[in-house]
């Protein structure tokens, strides 16, 4: 009987579902419109008062997970419960006033039909509102915010992402209206993957390679596109240097719709932290929550692994730090990870160490390629 | 009661004869007779009020270490008679007679033929310097003029025996052309009587200063009635108070008080000392919901002196209590209620609140209206970057303002904000209990549950949840 009321959520998880639409600008105007509407009507009222703004709340309790049933993609979404921020509560007015302030920014940019990077409204704001604004960080928070209260995604905002991830090997991307970009030849810088989230829907893809390979780090990156890895395992590398933005994640959800039958396959250093990376790529993030579950993929967990730990040498361990600790402790009490998965974390729990991927080279420079090239043909990768 | 000094013990009689003139109906007259033939004074206090019984003045007591014997013999000469008495009834009343029987001397009657009065005569001669004695009955008359009491008429009559013979007469009356008439309640002649004491700068001066209160709205005033219930176990109380703030501009007549308030203290309709219960009751008021941060509040003798961490520089405030009996006289003994006095405060604060939007907004009030013009300022600038015009009328509808085109940034943000600070204001004036949650942004979004917003701070940590990095 559990099992069957289970079976039940995972067909109606979608009611729980609360998601941010992709918008046009004037659907973002209008709804911004309505805001404002709303709040001068309760403050004109016979019975006046500052309403407060509901904003979906961006926690785990707010989060739930929904199987992939019939695919094989699995992703965490948000589901109805709200907080609220009030002008009257005497340590958050500030935070309300943020929100309306980045709400009026971006009202001025789809006006003009502009699109800015989070890093360009950060320095608008703390001209404009220096009393309000001090981090980078606090602008990115209130981004969200206007994310939840007015349900649409960041990018309808008029905030691009960052540009952070690149892609080498055996792909040909093209711009509308511009010469196609073959990304094996793009020498170990790779082609950098635009924050404009139109002008990557708008790319078109070719390609002959066989997989797609996610690589966490910017320096392995480089030295796989440089020893042409893709020329010897036909495939496409892609990385975000670190924690993957949306562009990137964008990018590899369109590469893996385009491209079904391409395995994706993550290269990542033995930690939890790096874990949780992948995790973000395989199943959304809490944090952009709303628009995160978008771009979930099928992501497999190449290396490095328990078993490649025979590979390096002792001394290339290290000890885990605490807050690496505290992330495996998070990552396996959450109900999304398969069980594959919570048995290599239990494993780097219980040594308490962690390696790099560097640490191949031990074996020789060229190692990492034949590492790879064995374990893909031996499609060692869960 | 104990007499400790001459300025005391004539204050005293005095006072009696008012409080027999207040309980009489009808008019009364109170006449103060000082005649001067230094060094002797003989003063003669005389009223037209209801009789007065014995053991008031029997009750004196006067030790030697009070009034010395050089000062007053002890002696008062009594002449009163009630409305249903046929003679005027005269005694001799020697105070520091050792035993009580010869204390009392009795005089011949003097028939009154039928005439219908009541009234009372005390006189007694004391060596003083009539200066003295004249400053302390004058401060006394003048402050009995806040409690506006209306029946009673008191002069003030001097007769220097010098060779000048100058005789000078002060007449106190309780201000004609003030709106009040018999039928005003206690509370409204207190208020009446301290927003005169205001005017006048706390009767520095003969006539209100129309220079610093220009308008009315320089000074306002509010009360507060707290009552207890009569019991047999205690009498029935009566705290009122009374609070006036003056904004004065710049103060042009002398320099103001700083951040000092005296509270003037009245018990049983007389001028009266500062009971510890009051002290207690406005040291334990929640003064930061009215905006005010009390340092201190010590006895000054005849006020109670409050210290205020910092007012603004023109604003200053007045405070007048009086605790009474229902009934008069009270058969117990006077006990001040110190919950009752809080209260009665409490609710002249809140009445004044109440009347005048953004006066003793609390603290928390403040810091939140200084928000008021960001908060607008946005608003604003959402509303004039629009291009749709239907959104821009609809707007201008609400915030009443005209609908022509030329309407400025300003002009939209000003409304903005006037609102939002009233609303704020209106908000600080309800009790904490009565507050209810804002009202919802959008009417179909009905949450299943509704958290504060945390402060991100959990988020930010990280560590709890590893899929919640924001990008």
């Amino acid at each position: 009987m559990d099992d069957l009321s289970k079976s039940d959520m995972k067909f109606f998880s979608d009611q729980q579902h609360c998601f941010a639409d992709i918008l046009l600008p004037h659907e973002v105007q209008a709804r911004i419109q309505v805001v404002v509407l709303n709040f001068l009507k309760i403050l004109s009222s016979p019975d006046p008062a500052i309403s407060d703004l509901p904003l979906i709340n961006r926690k785990s309790s707010n989060s739930r997970v929904s199987e992939g049933i019939l695919t094989d993609v699995s992703w965490i979404f948000l589901s109805h419960s709200f907080c609220s921020r009030s002008l009257m509560k005497a340590n958050a007015t500030k935070a309300f006033i943020r929100v309306w302030k980045v709400m009026e920014m971006c009202f001025e940019i789809l006006i003009q039909d502009k699109r800015v990077t989070q890093r360009e409204l950060f320095y608008k704001l703390l001209c404009d509102s220096p009393h309000y604004f001090s981090s980078q960080l606090q602008v990115n928070r209130t981004i969200q915010d206007v994310v939840a209260l007015l349900r649409c995604s960041r990018y309808s905002l008029g905030i691009m992402a960052s540009r952070k991830g690149l892609v080498a090997g055996r792909i040909l991307l093209q711009e509308p209206n511009q010469e196609a970009v073959d990304c094996s030849a793009c020498g170990s810088s790779g082609y950098a993957i635009s924050g404009d989230l139109n002008l990557l829907e708008s790319l078109s893809t070719k390609t002959d390679a066989r997989y797609i390979v996610v690589v966490e780090k910017h320096a392995i990156f480089q030295r796989l596109a440089e020893d042409n890895v893709f020329n010897q395992i036909p495939s496409i590398l892609l990385t975000a240097k670190g924690y993957p933005d949306i562009a990137t994640r964008f990018l590899l959800h369109r590469m893996s719709r385009a491209f079904p039958d391409l395995p994706i396959l993550a290269l990542v250093d033995w930690n939890p932290a790096r874990l949780a990376i992948l995790s973000t790529y395989k199943f959304g993030s809490i944090g952009m929550g709303l628009e995160a579950y978008r771009y979930a993929c099928n992501v497999k967990w190449l290396g490095l692994r328990g078993d490649d730990l025979q590979l390096i040498p002792q001394q290339s361990l290290a000890p885990l730090k605490p807050r690496d600790l505290q992330i495996a402790r998070s990552l396996i009490s959450s109900t999304i990870l398969r069980d594959n998965y919570r048995q290599e974390l239990a494993v780097m729990m219980q040594s308490g160490q962690g390696a790099e991927i560097e640490a191949l080279y031990f074996n020789g420079y060229d190692y990492l390629v034949k590492y790879l090239a064995k374990k893909i043909v031996q499609a060692n990768y869960i | 009661m104990d007499i400790s000094s001459v300025q005391k013990l004539c204050i005293h009689l005095i006072s009696s004869a008012v409080q027999r003139c207040r309980l009489s109906e009808g008019l009364c007259r109170l006449s103060v007779v000082l005649k001067s033939s230094p060094p002797i004074i003989r003063v003669s206090i005389s009223d037209t009020g209801t009789g007065s019984c014995l053991e008031e003045f029997q009750d004196l007591k006067c030790n030697r270490e009070g009034i010395g014997t050089e000062k007053w013999d002890g002696l008062l000469s009594i002449k009163t008679t009630s409305i249903s008495d046929n003679k005027i009834y005269h005694y001799h009343l020697n105070l520091r007679g050792s035993v009580s029987a010869r204390r009392l001397t009795r005089l011949p009657s003097i028939p009154k033929n039928d005439a219908k009065f009541s009234g009372t005569e005390v006189c007694l001669s004391i060596s003083e310097t009539i200066d003295a004695l004249l400053k302390d009955i004058k401060h006394y008359f003048q402050k009995m003029l806040i409690l506006k009491i209306p029946s009673v008429a008191a002069e003030l009559v001097i007769e220097r025996g010098d060779a000048s013979g100058l005789r000078c007469e002060n007449v106190f009356l309780p201000n004609e052309s003030s709106p009040l008439n018999f039928s005003s309640s206690n509370v409204e002649r207190l208020k009446s009587g301290l927003e005169e004491y205001v005017l006048k700068h706390r009767n520095s001066l003969n006539n209100k200063c129309d220079s610093c209160f220009c308008s009315r709205e320089k000074l306002k005033i509010s009360s507060g009635v707290a009552s207890s219930m009569e019991s047999h176990r205690s009498p029935g109380l009566i705290v009122e108070a009374v609070i006036a703030i003056s904004e004065l501009s710049e103060s042009l007549c002398f320099r103001s008080s700083g951040n000092k308030t005296e509270v003037l203290h009245f018990k049983d309709f007389s001028p009266s000392s500062v009971s510890i219960a009051s002290l207690n009751a406005l040291t334990s008021i929640d003064w930061r919901s009215y905006g005010l941060t009390l340092v201190s509040a010590v006895d000054q003798v005849d006020h109670a002196l409050i210290e205020w961490e910092s007012l603004p520089p023109y604003l200053h405030i007045d405070m007048v209590i009086h605790c009474y009996h229902k009934q008069y006289p009270g058969k117990y003994k006077y006990q001040p209620d110190r919950h009752l006095i809080k209260k009665g405060v409490k609710l002249a604060l809140d009445d004044l609140k109440e009347k005048h939007t953004g006066l003793l907004l609390s603290a928390h009030a403040v810091k939140i209206c200084s928000y008021a013009p960001d908060l607008a300022s946005s608003i604003a600038g959402i509303i004039l970057s629009s291009n749709d015009l239907k959104f821009r009328s609809k707007c201008s509808t609400l915030l009443e303002l005209s609908q022509s085109q030329a309407i400025g940034k300003q002009t939209v943000e000003d409304r903005i904000k006037e609102k939002i600070i009233s609303v704020i204001e209106t908000n600080d004036r309800k009790p904490e209990k009565i507050k209810e949650a804002a009202p919802f942004l959008f009417e179909d979004d009905r949450p299943q549950d509704l958290d504060p917003a945390d402060l991100y701070l959990e988020e930010h940590a990280g560590g709890d949840n590893v899929f919640s990095f924001p990008d």
